[in-house]
């Protein structure tokens, strides 16, 4: 696989199909890689392919730097590809301004991660080239699909309120959560906006509770759990759990999961005749 | 910001002095709030001498913000804004601040109304002090009108407004117009027959200079804003040239599918497959059924164009003109465009079908019908020329049961509301029924006799007192099929009795619903509609032809249930307001739009260019800009808001993440102000 995907980079290179290949590359110990960008046809066995590739390179496009580098290719397992739905439903790529590298993945992660246990796209459903064996992707039930959730759920709404309570009091406001994010791509953010400051940007109990709610919904309905907000925390609040809490409600109530379907409108800003009305009395 | 406010709280009466002490409030702003240097009370702000004393303030104090506090800015604002625009102050440094509807009215002690009334001020004064001059936006009228629908209302709407000098584009969605009135036999309170006065209205639509009647057409899509919308009207095929047919019935005559069951006649007479609706049809010239058409029907079946087809073409052959034929078999739909000033909905209603209810017989009793289809039965027009038969054996029906509010007041199967013209057309029905059938009996279940209108009480108990008609109050509870007749069982609530009537036909009085596509309707021209799907008017007693949506106008059953003389008047109604409309040249609207920013390169505004804002807005008004840099090339897509188009709902200004978006009067920084102004504990 690795070869294939070398192969197929250094190809893409010499005829100037792309002018640089997002993908990963070894890190500093066997257990890790790290995202490489690679311009240079020669430099492509830089790139290799394992189980550690948990990243999700997606979020290359929005940064400035990476965006200079021209038009990418870009190396995604099937969840990242569903970042990349997200972002052309939501205007920040054209889908020919990229040209993607779908690799076949059986999860990632050593001890397997959170986000694979319940995984129903081990293929990408878009790539213009697919990487290793095209396998079946047949779509979970969607209690399997947020069984992770079942401990959480059974909260009571107090336990719930002083679980999160604790967690956010350990926030530090880095916002690695925010820089990580593919789908946090604003130029401003609202925790930037300081006419009026909407939020507190110090690192105290009432601005760090608006600061993580704000995040999560804002990624209500478009967030496609690929933990990484979780993974680069480095005081380990449990993002994911509200991503995944709030992915469940769009769910259910607008039949809707992002980056699925790329037919699909998307939930939170499109009318549909068909949503759940009972809230309106 | 060294605004100086002024805060004039009203008592309305004792509207809000009975539950808010006025005066403490008046006090607490002037000891207590920042910026506030005049607070006084007035009895009554919206008087003459309220707003004299609001201009004379102005002017002694030399106030450069206004808070009214009084009752929802939707009455008053305007009143207070005009006001204080003949002192020179920019109407938009007025702010009004609701202490009667959301305060006063709901609050029972005073300690906890006056006390929540401070902290409204207290936040309506922090938004005034931020608040900045803003300028009415100027729009150009284009000085023609579209009427949606061509039944009374918008027969009516159509010729007050081409009367006034003022181009009409009428749109109907069936082959003639006409409406359900032209279905009606005769008209309460007077029984006059309706065709007699409605078929004169028809011809003068059609002679009208002014106006342009499309029908078998529909809307496609509504575009623009108020004073310049932009529609497209679906002219879907009819199969026959408008231009060349005479309408001269020899089509019609020799069409071969005679079965079909008649929409006009309520499906209790036929019509052929190429067929005028009626005869005094408005335009007088046919349509074909492609449906039920043998020609279409085999077309379809292979796959063919209809104008290959060889099954069946008498219509075609038989029709006289030459050389070009008025039957076109190959026809296709027309999109035409065209640009209006306002727009008059008049869709109208559907009635209720007799197949809703499991104890009336779901529909397979065959002399179970609908009020409407009674109508046909008594119309001299109707299937049975006017002479009342049962559907299912042409026999006279001797005696004959009406049970009125079927659907209507009943939210389990139909409707939560009253149909209002039931109570009426069903006392005119017992009287046409004494009057075709003298020695018939005619029996009314109702639960309440409503008739409150001119002559129509009077009307009713004529109905009781000298046409026979025996009136129970009750339900009924079964109706079932013994014989040849249907028994009816009911309470007759008043004398606490059982009632079992061996009737020969039973009439429903069924509730007027919202038209099946009222949803559709209201999505296409971006207005809103209440719970039972009616259209809504922007206020219920003060402003009612107006929709939410600037620029047009209801009028009709489509806002909810109405007699022909309601329809009427409100359909002139709508017609002033679109003459007053279309009477000037440049329209003022208010400047309350939302705006994206911008900034200074590199950044040129933080909108990041999801559009979310554009799909969310109702009115179509956020367009996709391109910043370009000097050599062409495109640096970022952003939003921006069309001015004309917004009408300052706020949804994209609440949807935006990034806050790139604010709406004039409401920023983020007054907003913000607002609620820091609140004291929690």
């Amino acid at each position: 696989m690795i070869e294939a995907l070398r192969k197929k980079a250094e190809e893409l290179l010499k005829n100037k199909t792309v002018s640089v290949v997002f993908g990963y590359g070894e890190g500093s110990t066997p257990e890790r890689t790290r995202p490489v960008f690679i311009t240079k046809p020669e430099e492509v066995n830089k790139l290799t392919w394992n189980k550690y590739c948990v990243y999700n390179l997606t979020t290359y496009l929005k940064r400035q730097e990476t965006r200079k580098l021209g038009k990418p290719a870009i190396v995604v397992k099937g969840c990242d590809a569903r970042t990349l739905i997200v972002l052309m439903k939501e205007s920040q790529i054209k889908r020919e301004d990229v040209y993607i590298l779908g690799v076949s993945c059986d999860g990632v992660g050593d001890p397997l991660a959170e986000k694979c246990k319940a995984c129903d796209v081990h293929t990408p459903r878009i790539y213009d080239d697919l990487i290793g064996e095209k396998g079946e992707n047949k779509e979970l039930p969607f209690d399997e699909r947020y069984a992770e959730l079942d401990e959480y759920e059974n909260l009571s709404e107090k336990e719930k309120w002083e679980f999160w309570q604790k967690q956010f009091e350990k926030c530090i406001k880095c916002y690695a959560c925010s820089n990580i994010c593919p789908l946090c791509f604003c130029d401003r953010c609202i925790v930037e906006k300081n006419q009026p400051q909407w939020i507190d940007p110090s690192a105290h109990a009432r601005g760090n509770l608006s600061w993580n709610v704000t995040r999560a919904y804002h990624l209500a309905g478009r967030c496609i759990n690929c933990e990484e907000c979780q993974r680069v925390c480095p005081v380990d609040i449990p993002l994911n759990l509200l991503n995944k809490k709030l992915a469940k409600e769009a769910e259910k109530n607008f039949n809707y999961r992002p980056g699925y379907n790329i037919d699909d409108e998307l939930a939170m800003s499109t009318y549909n005749e068909k949503d759940n009305q009972d809230f309106v009395r | 910001m060294g605004k100086k406010v002024g805060v004039f709280v009203c008592h309305c009466g004792t509207n809000i002095s009975a539950t808010v002490d006025v005066e403490k409030v008046a006090e607490e702003a002037k000891k207590k709030y920042p910026g506030v240097s005049y607070a006084t009370t007035y009895k009554y702000m919206c008087s003459d001498p309220g707003q004299k004393l609001l201009r004379d303030k102005i002017k002694e104090e030399g106030l450069t913000g206004v808070v009214v506090a009084a009752c929802s800015p939707k009455m008053h604002e305007r009143t207070f804004r005009n006001a204080a625009v003949k002192t020179g102050l920019n109407p938009y440094q007025v702010e009004v601040s609701n202490i009667r509807e959301q305060c006063s009215w709901v609050h029972q002690d005073k300690a906890v109304g006056t006390e929540k009334s401070i902290d409204l001020v207290r936040m309506m004064t922090e938004k005034t002090r931020k608040d900045t001059s803003l300028d009415a936006i100027k729009v150009p009228v284009t000085k023609r009108a579209l009427v949606i629908g061509g039944g009374i209302a918008g027969i009516q709407a159509a010729l007050d407004i081409a009367d006034g000098g003022n181009e009409v584009i009428l749109v109907e969605k069936d082959a003639s117009i006409g409406g359900h009135m032209a279905q009606l036999s005769e008209t309460f309170p007077t029984l006059d027959c309706s065709q007699c006065i409605l078929t004169p209205r028809m011809v003068e639509v059609a002679q009208h200079e002014n106006i342009k009647l499309y029908t078998w057409s529909q809307v496609e899509s509504v575009g623009g804003y108020i004073g310049n919308f932009d529609v497209k009207i679906r002219k879907k095929a009819r199969a026959v040239d408008l231009d060349l047919c005479t309408g001269c019935s020899s089509c019609w005559q020799v069409c071969p599918s005679k079965k079909i069951k008649s929409e006009f006649d309520t499906e209790l007479g036929n019509r052929t497959a190429i067929y005028i609706p009626f005869p005094q049809a408005i335009p007088s010239k046919p349509v074909i059924d492609k449906e039920h058409c043998l020609l279409y029907r085999d077309a379809r079946k292979k796959n063919i164009p209809p104008e290959d087809s060889k099954v069946c073409r008498k219509c075609y052959d038989v029709c006289p003109i030459a050389p070009v034929k008025a039957i076109d078999y190959a026809q296709e739909d027309e999109i035409v465009e065209v640009k209006v000033g306002a727009i008059v909905v008049a869709t109208g209603y559907k009635e209720l079908p007799n197949n809703v209810y499991g104890e009336y017989g779901k529909g397979k009793y065959q002399d179970v019908i609908t009020g409407l289809q009674f109508e046909r039965l008594a119309s001299a027009s109707g299937p049975t020329e006017g002479e009342i038969r049962r559907p299912s054996d042409g026999k006279e029906p001797e005696i004959i049961v009406f049970i009125q509010c079927v659907g209507s007041r009943d939210p389990a199967k139909g409707c939560s509301y009253c149909s209002k013209t039931c109570c009426m057309y069903t006392a005119k029905h017992a009287m046409l029924y004494k009057h075709k059938v003298h020695h018939g009996h005619a029996f009314v279940f109702y639960i309440d006799i409503r008739c409150a209108g001119k002559n129509y009480e009077e009307f009713s108990l004529r109905a009781i007192e000298e046409e026979g008609a025996t009136y129970l109050r009750g339900r009924v509870s079964r109706i079932y099929k013994k014989g040849e007749k249907l028994i009816v069982l009911g309470a007759d609530t008043l004398t606490g009795s059982q009632v079992e009537i061996e009737a020969d036909m039973v009439v429903l009085a069924s509730a007027m619903k919202a038209q099946d596509d009222a949803e559709v309707v209201a999505r296409t021209l971006s207005i809103q509609y209440d719970k039972d799907r009616f259209f809504s008017e922007l206020h219920p007693k003060l402003r009612p032809v107006e929709s939410s949506n600037a620029g047009i106008f209801l009028a009709g059953a489509c806002q909810g249930p109405k007699d022909i003389p309601e329809t009427v008047a409100q359909a002139s109604g709508a017609a002033a307001k679109v003459m007053a409309l279309l009477s000037s040249d440049e329209l003022e609207r208010e400047p309350v739009v939302a705006k994206v920013d911008r900034l200074p390169p590199p950044v040129f505004s933080t909108c990041i260019g999801c559009f979310y804002c554009q799909r969310v807005c109702p009115y179509g008004a956020i367009e996709q800009e391109d910043i370009k840099a000097r050599d062409g090339s495109v640096i970022k897509t952003v939003a921006r808001v069309n001015e004309g188009l917004c009408q300052g709902c706020g949804l994209c200004a609440a949807t935006c993440r990034s806050k790139s978006v604010e709406l004039a009067g409401f920023s983020d920084e007054q907003v913000y102000a607002e609620i820091n102004s609140v004291e929690f504990n």
